[in-house]
């Protein structure tokens, strides 16, 4: 055996060095590539094969692998020779999702499909990341024609963006209010009824925690079902709202008979901000005064599932919810009559928010023939029902509402999910223009700050001020 | 022994040229990876901090805009306000705490040191974002385990994580707390290191335990303390994960530090090439601090 000093004295050949040196610094080269790949524009196609499809899914690797059971035998009975891979992103909220997507597209590795809820369609849509779908739904128009007129229209506009369809809705949610049957029982206090404004809530609510103690109601800092609900019940939004131009080639031909179609457009179009409106300050200002009352907790920031555990374990007694609280209450354990909804109380108006969602096509795609089939087989009841098991959402198509469906899961007033789109025709997508991210993020930070110092004012005056700065960076 | 071998006489020069090449051979991975993961991204980040990309565009040069940008950002100076009041108080408290434990510990429970040392380097070796994860149920203001504790005792219950103060408070209490075991076990090895009988003889000479500990121990650990004070702050500077996950820099922008910051520009609102200049900024920060620390150091540390 040769001592340390035999070694490290061997003579190196120059040959032998410079075939290590070029060795590692080829290496080295292609690390770097990898790494320059990252800020590689959006120019490159999509990562599959021809024969192979991917779909970003926002969830766990468990939940996408679900996703795949569910869908995909049927496809590939369909479709011989495809194969489906479902890619799991598990963002905290939609603005964690996209940031992620974002950053798979500018590392030259985007997928064929992702899911896209109502925060995101804008600012996949603005930045020419999505392909708008209405080549392909009228060329296939015989075939979707069943779908269409199974689905309400608000939930395909508030798809649309100047006057371009870019998503066939799969799930919405509107935000309606939930309430533990048990713990209102226990309490004494009546079930709210469908006509029931903000003083009856604030009844109930007083009720409940003066006979138990504990505070009655809670929600998220989100953009979809916070405050949010109670400022749409103020007639009230964070921007104004108007709508794109166009949009008559999907109405004509599709809701060309249906009252609920009329007046509708190419998309919303959400204008300058608004959210220092007198009514957007006095629905936080509620909040604050809740709070202020103990009769609302102080609110987490995030995706929710704090919320959803402290209602199923009896911490709270009402609190926002949407079709897909019903799954998730089921699955922290609640029976289907523990709990039930109600529409959201009347303040000024009786209007609801609503968000929903579905797979977009991206234009990077090299399958987009295919990502079309693939998007088209999730519009059949089949797929869908397999697609969100268990109520995990709200389908869209309205034959799938059926008592059938809740009873495994509850609640009792399941009808109110889609009553909510028929019975009040202001519900209107939350407000996530193709600057959603950063609208997301400030109003994160500008609600937390008015919940900690007690002034919606300030802190509105201060959202007004980053929304007028990100609109002006948007359109410039 | 007598070695067999016979080697060829080589020149001295020759020779140290070829152990020179051989030590480079055996350095250039390490040099390589330093220079592709690290000095790389550095200079990559200095050059894009002088265009505007939004990474699904094609970028812009801009020159100096960004930092024109930044300088009249009012959320990045509060970053940095936040960030450099964070790093004072969690570097105070990581030193004082931790040579507090390591002298209790020394004096009083010498024979427990080793559990001592495991148990509070446990939490280093978990990641901050699980630490944070757990620590939003022990403090949440309404639910939380903490507040359920002061209840009890009929203390007031405090709003940890949604008022200015108590946000600050719990993200300095979490990360004082998982970085603790670092400093104690440095300050453990130096107190094990200062000579017994200087402090036999302080004692002899009448000294009383805080004279001692005064004049004698901390000058003697005082290389260990600059190097936890070093580390302690170019740490903080760079704090993301606590307030990412316990407070999302808020209420407000009360905890938004300036990596936070950094993070939302860069991968929520696009702006790949501003959030570089604030990373070029807070490296600035971080070379000045260091060079003022090991500056100062003169006058108060003491190399035996």
């Amino acid at each position: 055996m040769r001592t340390i000093n035999e070694l490290t004295q061997r003579q190196v050949s120059r040959r032998g060095f410079l075939a290590g040196v070029g060795a590692t610094a080829g290496m080295a080269a292609a690390a770097s590539v990898g790494l320059s790949g990252c800020g590689g524009s959006s120019g490159g196609g999509s990562s599959g094969s021809k024969n192979t499809l991917t779909i970003a899914v926002n969830g766990t690797q468990s939940a996408a692998t679900a996703i795949s059971q569910a869908v995909s035998p049927a496809f590939k009975q369909a479709h011989p020779g495809i194969s489906l891979n479902f890619m799991a992103i598990n963002g905290t909220d939609w603005n964690d999702y996209f940031a992620k997507i974002l950053t798979l597209i500018a590392s030259g590795n985007p997928p064929d499909l992702t899911t896209v809820a109502t925060e995101g369609l804008q600012l996949f849509a603005a930045k020419g990341l999505a392909e708008p779908l209405n080549s392909y739904v009228m060329s296939d128009k015989a075939s979707l024609q069943g779908f269409f007129s199974d689905v309400h229209p608000v939930l395909i506009e508030s798809m649309m963006y100047q006057g371009d369809l870019y998503v066939l809705p799969t799930d919405f949610n509107c935000g309606n209010m939930f309430f533990s049957t048990e713990l209102l029982d226990k309490a004494g206090v009546s079930y709210p009824s469908d006509n029931w404004t903000k003083d009856d809530f604030y009844n109930v609510a007083q009720k409940w925690s003066t006979a138990s103690g504990a505070v009655a109601w809670d929600w998220v800092v989100r953009l979809w079902g916070s405050w949010t609900s109670w400022m749409y019940a103020n007639n009230a939004n964070l921007l104004s709202e108007g709508r794109w131009p166009g949009g008559s080639w999907m109405w004509d031909t599709f809701y060309k008979n249906d009252p609920a179609a009329q007046g509708r457009q190419g998309g919303w179009h959400w204008g300058t901000p608004t959210a220092n409106d007198p009514a957007v300050v006095e629905a936080l200002q509620y909040m604050i005064d809740l709070k202020n009352a103990k009769l609302s907790a102080s609110p987490d920031v995030g995706g929710g599932g704090t919320l959803q555990g402290l209602f199923a374990s009896n911490h709270i007694a009402m609190t926002i919810g949407g079709g897909f609280w019903a799954g998730g209450l089921h699955t922290a354990g609640m029976t289907p009559t523990s709990f039930d909804v109600q529409y959201f109380p009347a303040w000024s108006v009786q209007k609801h928010l609503l968000g929903d969602a579905g797979y977009a096509m991206l234009k990077s795609s090299n399958n987009k023939e295919m990502a079309w089939e693939f998007m088209k087989s999730l519009t059949e009841p089949a797929a869908l029902g397999a697609l969100i098991a268990g109520n995990t959402s709200t389908p869209t198509r309205r034959s799938m509402m059926t008592a059938s469906r809740y009873a495994p899961t509850g609640p009792a007033h399941w009808p109110v999910f889609y009553g909510t789109l028929d019975k009040f025709p202001n519900t209107t997508p939350i407000p996530a223009p193709p600057y959603y991210q950063q609208l997301a993020t400030a109003f994160a930070d500008r609600t937390t700050q008015a919940m900690s110092s007690g002034s919606a004012k300030s802190a509105l005056d201060g959202l007004q001020s980053d929304l007028e700065g990100f609109a002006s960076s948007a359109s410039s | 022994m007598a070695l067999a071998i016979r080697r060829p006489k080589v020149p001295a020069g020759l020779q140290r040229r070829r152990e020179t090449r051989f030590a480079w051979l055996l350095i250039l991975p390490t040099v390589l990876f330093v220079g592709v993961f690290t000095a790389a991204p550095i200079v990559g980040s200095f050059v894009l901090s002088f265009f505007n990309y939004s990474v699904i565009a094609p970028a812009h040069w801009v020159g100096l805009a960004n930092y024109q940008a930044l300088l009249h950002d009012s959320n990045a100076r509060a970053a940095f306000g936040v960030t450099f009041l964070l790093t004072a108080g969690i570097v105070i408290a990581e030193v004082v705490v931790g040579l507090a434990l390591a002298v209790a510990v020394q004096r009083r429970m010498n024979w427990a040191r080793p559990i001592f040392r495991s148990a509070f380097f446990v939490p280093l070796l978990v990641s901050g974002a699980s630490i944070s994860i757990v620590m939003s149920y022990i403090f949440d203001p309404q639910f939380g385990v903490l507040n359920y504790y002061l209840h009890l005792l009929g203390l007031p219950q405090v709003p940890w994580l949604n008022s200015t103060w108590g946000a600050i408070a719990t993200v300095m209490i979490v990360v004082t707390w998982q970085q603790l075991g670092f400093t104690f076990i440095v300050f453990s090895a130096a107190l094990g290191a200062v000579p017994k009988e200087l402090i036999e003889a302080a004692r002899t000479d009448g000294a009383g335990g805080w004279r001692i500990f005064r004049k004698i121990t901390v000058p003697m650990i005082s290389p260990s303390i600059l190097f936890t004070v070093t580390v302690g702050v170019i740490g903080t500077l760079q704090l993301f994960d606590q307030p990412y996950v316990l407070t999302h820099g808020g209420p407000g922008n009360a905890t938004q530090t300036v990596v936070l910051d950094m993070y939302q520009q860069a991968f929520q609102n696009l702006r790949f090439g501003y959030a570089s200049s604030i990373s070029v900024i807070l490296f600035i920060v971080v070379l000045i601090a260091t060079y003022l620390q090991f500056r100062i150091s003169r006058k108060w540390v003491f190399y035996s």
